[in-house]
């Protein structure tokens, strides 16, 4: 008898792995019951020392019973691979646990603090309130859940998943219930948005109002669990509940799944292209099953555009499977959309291990879709750490199907990368203006630049921090302070910190810009100053300096003095204080200089056109 | 009426991962380990599932009471379902 190397593999994930097993048969619509029974699985699995790739921390501070949502919170955490200790704060002690520095929350020092609260913990103003009453309770409101994640945060420096509020499904302003001010829904949708808008990066928003619609709002609620045991929703959508919440958590643990690979044939399009030829396959308008098929490639080509990539793996001939992307006119998807494309007679399992090498990046990142159970089951077995979901026979479903999993949720954290398609549409875009105008003046001047300046904050120090420790060209000395440096920076009374935000008419640039400032003697030092290239010579340099010496001048100092250390790097900086009018003090063999600029009376600002705004 | 029990049991088994549960209509909350409010609710939850029933507020909380037994509980069922007694 042979046994090849994939006959092996292939017993062990069956036979000997439960692990892998339990894994992959937790999913966010399993019935409350087989949770259970999947949770006691685990229980077992863990006494026989079944361990996931990372672990964390995570405290679940509730308004209402959540005993049962932690389980479940656990459970899917494990189906993400990771392995959560998890601290459950007595219920309805939301405001003590966080105020109170003594409580148990502060001893488990958790990595995360989800605050499972719902519309029962606010209060909603009265029907016959003003409008001006009914702002300031959404302002109150808001402002409380601020502080505690402040004060969490300051304390533990660990990141917030907070709920927002579910509306009710009862409204007693009927059709007018969100035009009316003081009606229970417009509140809490006043509340919601307040939240989303001052949540700091280190808190993720978690959308319960939104899936609470989604599952249906009468049936989210089972009211007899809440008057009984203060259970947040009826217990058959607990599941579904700790599965939203822990993929907010896998996300900002980096564990998203970044790539969607996609078979061909009844998967992208109906029929098979090898034999049905291009004017046979189903797809496009005019024809309901055609245009299920369409409803699912925009569904992947919208993932695409926002970041996730896109990957073929299909058994066909390659110039086959290619030509129905350049040359089908209904195809939503097209060649450019697809990263890596592999069409082939080999086994997709083989084919998924290559897409993964070529686009470098882990089998964990990835999702393979496809209609065949067969192959379905083969990839499950030979590649286990891919997700292979369970994919309906009706291509209406398939959108469904694959977003129930919320495979690719992004993390917060990285709002600004997720920007960058944007940025970089736009830049191309400021490309264009530049080469059609002639005189730089006049393109900076329509570029209508609005600068940010102001000392770093606690939103503004995940990103300063960031930028600190990857900045190469534009950085004077490169000195890659710590979060915990510019804590104490920020504490001193002889530090100066500044961040740079720039908007422009194309967009928003993000912070682009740090520099750190210290008083020696009768002079202001310049300890850090970096920039992203993205916005070089822009003015941004010039409008910062001005920002600086009036700084200096404030503090009645009369220079403000900076350095050049070379590196392999920086040469684009060599005479950045030459070009700002400084005067040289110093010099040294390894090509490191000293500078000076008198900001006496005599000082003058230097010109610009960027218009600076307070943050 | 025995068959309801039998499945009741069938219910009891799965909720709890105990094959060896089995239960007479004498039997109480009690004689069964880790049958707490908790569980109560998760029992609550798989009965209405298994006989497509739903219990009041009420009646869920009647049931944790002292005296009531799993013959109550069958009898519940049966009244609810329309079984003759």
């Amino acid at each position: 008898m042979g046994h090849d190397g994939g006959d092996v593999r292939a017993l062990n994930a069956e036979g000997d792995d439960p692990v892998a097993a339990l894994r992959a048969s937790i999913n966010p619509s399993i019935s409350f019951t087989v949770a259970n029974g999947a949770l006691r699985r685990l229980t077992k699995l863990r006494q026989g020392g079944a361990k996931s790739a990372t672990r964390t921390r995570i405290a679940v501070l509730g308004g209402s019973t959540t005993t049962q949502l932690a389980k479940f919170l656990d459970l899917f955490l494990f189906a993400g691979n990771i392995d959560a200790e998890i601290y459950e704060a007595p219920y309805g002690l939301i405001r003590q646990e966080v105020l109170d520095p003594t409580s148990e929350l502060y001893s488990f020092a958790p990595q995360f603090i989800f605050i499972a609260s719902g519309r029962r913990d606010i209060g909603a103003p009265s029907p016959a309130a003003s409008q001006e009453e009914v702002a300031a309770a959404i302002d109150a409101t808001a402002s409380e859940w601020e502080s505690i994640w402040q004060t969490a945060y300051e304390r533990l420096g660990c990141q917030i998943i907070q709920n927002n509020f579910e509306a009710p499904p009862w409204r007693t302003f009927g059709h007018l219930e969100l035009n009316h001010h003081a009606a229970e829904g417009a509140f809490i949708d006043g509340v919601n948005r307040e939240l989303r808008r001052r949540a700091p990066r280190w808190v993720s928003i978690h959308d319960l109002d939104a899936l609470t619609a989604a599952v249906g709002r009468w049936n989210w609620g089972d009211d007899r669990f809440f008057h009984l045991a203060k259970l947040p929703c009826a217990p058959e959508h607990l599941p579904l509940y700790a599965h939203s919440v822990a993929s907010l958590v896998v996300a900002r643990l980096g564990r998203s799944r970044k790539c969607l690979v996609l078979d061909l044939d009844n998967t992208l399009w109906g029929g098979v292209i090898g034999d049905d030829g291009l004017a046979g396959i189903v797809i496009g308008q005019g024809d309901a099953v055609g245009e299920a098929y369409v409803a699912f490639q925009k569904y992947a080509k919208a993932l695409a555009e926002r970041g996730v990539i896109l990957a073929v793996c299909s058994k066909n001939e390659d110039a086959n499977a290619r030509e129905v992307f350049e040359k089908h006119p209904d195809m939503v998807l097209r060649l450019p959309d697809i990263s890596c494309f592999v069409a082939n007679w080999e086994d997709k399992a083989a084919n998924i291990r290559r897409i993964a090498q070529e686009l470098n990046i882990g089998l964990d990142s990835l999702v393979f879709v496809d209609d065949n159970p067969a192959e379905r089951e083969i990839v499950r077995r030979l590649v286990p750490e891919v997700a292979v979901p369970e994919i309906p026979l009706d291509p209406a479903d398939y959108v469904r199907a694959v977003e129930a999993h919320r495979y690719f949720e992004p993390a917060a954290i990285s709002a600004e990368d997720f920007q960058r398609t944007d940025m970089y549409r736009a830049n191309a875009e400021r490309r264009q203006i530049a080469s059609s105008v002639t005189d730089i003046h006049e393109f900076l001047r329509s570029l209508e630049m609005r600068a940010a300046i102001g000392p770093i904050g606690d939103v503004e120090l995940d990103r300063s921090v960031q930028l600190i420790g990857k900045s190469n060209q534009f950085n004077l000395t490169t000195r890659r302070h710590s979060a915990a440096d510019i804590q104490r920076m920020l504490e001193s009374k002889t530090w100066e910190t500044r961040f740079v935000k720039l908007v422009d008419k194309f967009g928003d640039n993000g912070l682009i810009s740090v520099l750190l400032a210290e008083e020696r003697g009768d002079a202001l030092f310049i300890d850090t100053w970096l920039m992203s290239c993205r916005v070089l010579k822009r003015g941004v340099e010039q409008c910062l300096l001005n920002h600086v010496a009036e700084t200096a001048r404030a503090r009645g100092l009369k220079r403000v003095t900076g350095e050049y250390l070379p590196t392999a790097k920086n040469v684009l900086v060599k005479d950045h204080y030459a070009n700002l009018g400084f005067t040289q003090t110093g010099g040294s063999d390894d090509g490191a200089t000293t500078w000076e600029l008198d900001v006496g009376a005599d000082w003058r600002p230097i010109p610009h056109h960027i218009t600076e705004e307070t943050p | 009426m025995s068959q309801l029990l039998a499945d009741l049991n069938d219910v009891l088994r799965d909720v709890f991962g105990d094959p060896d549960i089995a239960l007479t209509e004498t039997s109480t909350a009690e004689d069964v380990d880790g049958w707490d409010s908790l569980a109560h609710l998760n029992i609550i939850i798989a009965l209405e599932g298994r006989f497509k029933v739903r219990f009041s507020t009420a009646e869920i909380s009647m049931l944790k009471e002292e005296g009531q037994n799993i013959g109550s509980l069958v009898k519940l069922i049966a009244s609810k379902r329309g079984d003759l007694a």
